[in-house]
């Protein structure tokens, strides 16, 4: 009786288990089909292991370690960023009142209304001046300008749930507000750094826009831009396409595996009565 | 241990005012209690003198010395919070040593990764660890050292929460309602361990709290506050004895002080509309008064005997002590009910008394507190 009350539960799970395992079963299976066959449209619905050799050599033939280790740099590069920046931002704006606090929180939403490209212009223009063009943490900058944001408002939430006693306590036991941050609150907030962390982390590896116009270095392409290269105005290797983004997303994959752990509620819990 | 000194303190949130002025000397080893109802400022204070609240004016002294801008650092105080305010990703003996590792720790210390490092070293090191064990031990944590507070009883974080205070031997504790959380029971028990603590370190306490058994049962003095402003400074027995005013009269007692309004007029007196009686005692001035007793002060006497003809109306047995709960009557010729709060009478042991029964209370002329019925201000006697 109480497997049978399951099994719908089961089914539905197992429905949007294949539909979003599907995807990533056609990247591969297009990854080892025979490249001929993908242009007649006759394509075969399961992976052909024996393209792979002819696969992975195709794959050796473009710089793709070189790709993913930038694609590693900008995205890590992005994350710290809006971690460290986003921790004290948030923290700011949680726990101290301040003449235009208001205004600033208005400020960080504005970001997320402005599209990449309106600013691309103007950005381009700043990185010139401050010699950022052509340079791997230039652009983790720009990204971390998009990501910040939103880290910023995660942590704030985060903070605003814990306790005020619990930093009054830390205060009155000799503890500096900055020891207060990052030995008492920053542990406490761990889920929603990770959560950030996750955000920035996927922002910086999958962005393509700024990449693609201030990394003129094909040496300092990321995955993205590497990726896109492939597509020729002629012809489009898909098989190729398919393989290396499929490798592309499995650091993607084992970094938020990896994070997803720390996401897990009531580490506050027992802080306070009840 | 320093003189505490509170010189005209007061507290304003914007336009609301919280404490008018408060003024009071706490000396070296007081158990002072800060007493009174919810929202009467009481914590407010206890925060101002620990540095956690800005005092918006007057003077905070500490041995003589000005310390309204001190940090809670300089204070040297230790503050029991009522939700007790643990670090819950800290075990219990992280929770404990916290304040030894802070002092000895150096501003880089706190550098995020440096102060993990350093913290686990100096929470090893023999002088705190061995500080650590001895007060745990002392407050029977010894055995649950290793544990989060999330696997703790309400009792035993409320002594973590001591133990935390305890630890850096401050001169000044501060404690805010530290027991409302816990069952009556547990409550009781901690009370008495609050006070033979208080003995045993012979520091300054000053508590605070609404229940006026805590405050009667641990303080030395006790303060008692009605919208910010002080209503009567003294020691418990005094107080109980001689109430300042109706609110203290009230406020201090269970069941409170009977508070009966009455007229005196040429050596009688008239509980309102017309129950009249003769008083051999030394009376205040003509008009309304208001009369006050204790209720153990009172005799439940048969109907017909005492100045106060009265009905049973509520009987609470408690095992010890009976506390009767009677309504006035109105006089010998028309019996019927005043409408006023209920006398209270506690008398020794179990009385067996059905509801309905007329009867008399009577008392003693020297056992009357005499009260300004405009101002409610107790009159001397």
């Amino acid at each position: 009786m109480n497997h049978l009350s399951k099994l719908p539960r089961f089914l539905l799970l197992g429905i949007l288990a294949v539909l979003a395992g599907l995807p990533v079963y056609w990247m591969a299976t297009t990854a080892l089909s025979d490249e001929s066959q993908l242009y007649m449209n006759r394509q075969v619905p399961w992976p052909q292991i024996g393209n792979l050799g002819s696969l992975l050599s195709a794959i050796a033939a473009v710089p793709a370690g070189r790709w993913m280790v930038n694609s590693l740099i900008i995205a890590t590069g992005t994350t710290v960023v809006s971690l460290l920046l986003g921790s004290l931002a948030g923290y700011a704006l949680s726990r101290f009142r301040f003449q235009g606090r208001g205004f600033i929180g208005f400020l960080l939403f504005m970001t997320q209304v402005v599209p990449e490209a309106l600013i691309l212009v103007p950005l381009y223009a700043m990185f010139i001046t401050l010699g950022l063009l052509n340079d791997l943490a230039g652009l983790a900058l720009a990204n971390a300008a998009f990501s910040l944001p939103v880290a910023t408002f995660i942590i704030k939430g985060a903070v605003d749930t814990i306790p005020h006693e619990i930093e009054e306590s830390a205060l009155i036991d000799n503890c500096p507000r900055f020891g207060i941050l990052t030995m008492i609150v920053l542990p406490l907030i761990a889920p929603s750094l990770a959560a950030a962390a996750v955000i920035a982390f996927f922002a910086g590896w999958n962005e393509y826009l700024f990449a693609s116009t201030f990394l003129m270095d094909r040496g300092l392409w990321p995955a993205s831009v590497g990726l896109a290269s492939f597509i020729g105005q002629y012809e489009t290797p898909l098989s190729v396409v398919m393989g290396t983004a499929l490798l592309f997303s499995l650091p993607a994959i084992t970094f938020f595996l990896i994070i997803q752990r720390r996401i897990v509620a009531g580490l506050t819990s027992g802080a306070v009565k009840g | 241990m320093p003189e505490l000194i509170l010189d005209n303190l007061s507290k304003s949130f914007g336009d609301t005012t919280v404490i008018p002025s408060l003024s009071a000397t706490i000396p070296d080893g007081e158990f002072l209690v800060l007493l009174g109802p919810s929202g009467c400022g009481k914590s407010t204070l206890l925060r101002m003198i620990a540095g956690l609240s800005d005092i918006s004016s007057g003077e905070l002294h500490f041995d003589g010395i000005r310390a309204n801008g001190w940090s809670p650092k300089q204070r040297g105080v230790a503050f029991v919070f009522q939700s007790y305010a643990l670090y819950p990703h800290m075990t219990v003996r992280g929770n404990i040593s916290f304040p030894l590792i802070m002092d000895a720790f150096r501003p880089w210390h706190h550098l995020p990764g440096v102060n993990s490092f350093m913290r686990r070293r100096l929470m090893a090191s023999p002088a705190i660890s061995q500080r650590t064990e001895a007060i745990a031990n002392q407050l029977e944590l010894g055995a649950l050292l290793e544990r989060r507070p999330a696997g703790l009883s309400g009792g035993q974080r409320q002594r973590v929460a001591l133990a935390r205070a305890l630890v850096r031997n401050p001169s000044l504790y501060l404690l805010d309602e530290p027991l409302s959380n816990l069952d009556a029971k547990l409550r009781m028990q901690m009370r008495a361990e609050i006070s033979s603590l208080h003995h045993k370190v012979g520091k300054t306490f000053v508590y605070v709290t609404h229940d006026q058994v805590e405050a009667m049962t641990m303080a030395t003095r006790i303060i008692i506050l009605d919208r910010g402003v002080v209503q009567q400074i003294g020691a418990p027995d005094e107080i109980y004895a001689a109430p300042a005013n109706t609110f203290v009269a009230r406020f201090i007692g269970s069941p409170a002080m009977n508070l009966i309004p009455v007229t005196v007029n040429e050596g009688r007196l008239t509980v309102p509309p017309a129950l009249t009686f003769f008083y051999e005692g030394p009376l205040p001035a003509a008009g309304p008064q208001i009369l006050g007793i204790r209720p153990e002060k009172l005799q439940l006497l048969s109907e017909g005997n005492g100045p106060l003809p009265a009905q049973v109306a509520v009987v609470e047995s408690l095992g010890a002590e009976t506390v009767i709960g009677c309504r006035l009557l109105s006089g010998a010729t028309e019996e019927h009910l005043l409408e006023h709060d209920l006398i209270f009478v506690r008398m020794p042991g179990v009385q067996r008394i059905p509801i309905g029964t007329r009867c008399g209370l009577g008392f003693a002329p020297g056992d009357v507190t005499w009260f300004d019925a405009a101002t409610g201000q107790r009159r001397a006697s």
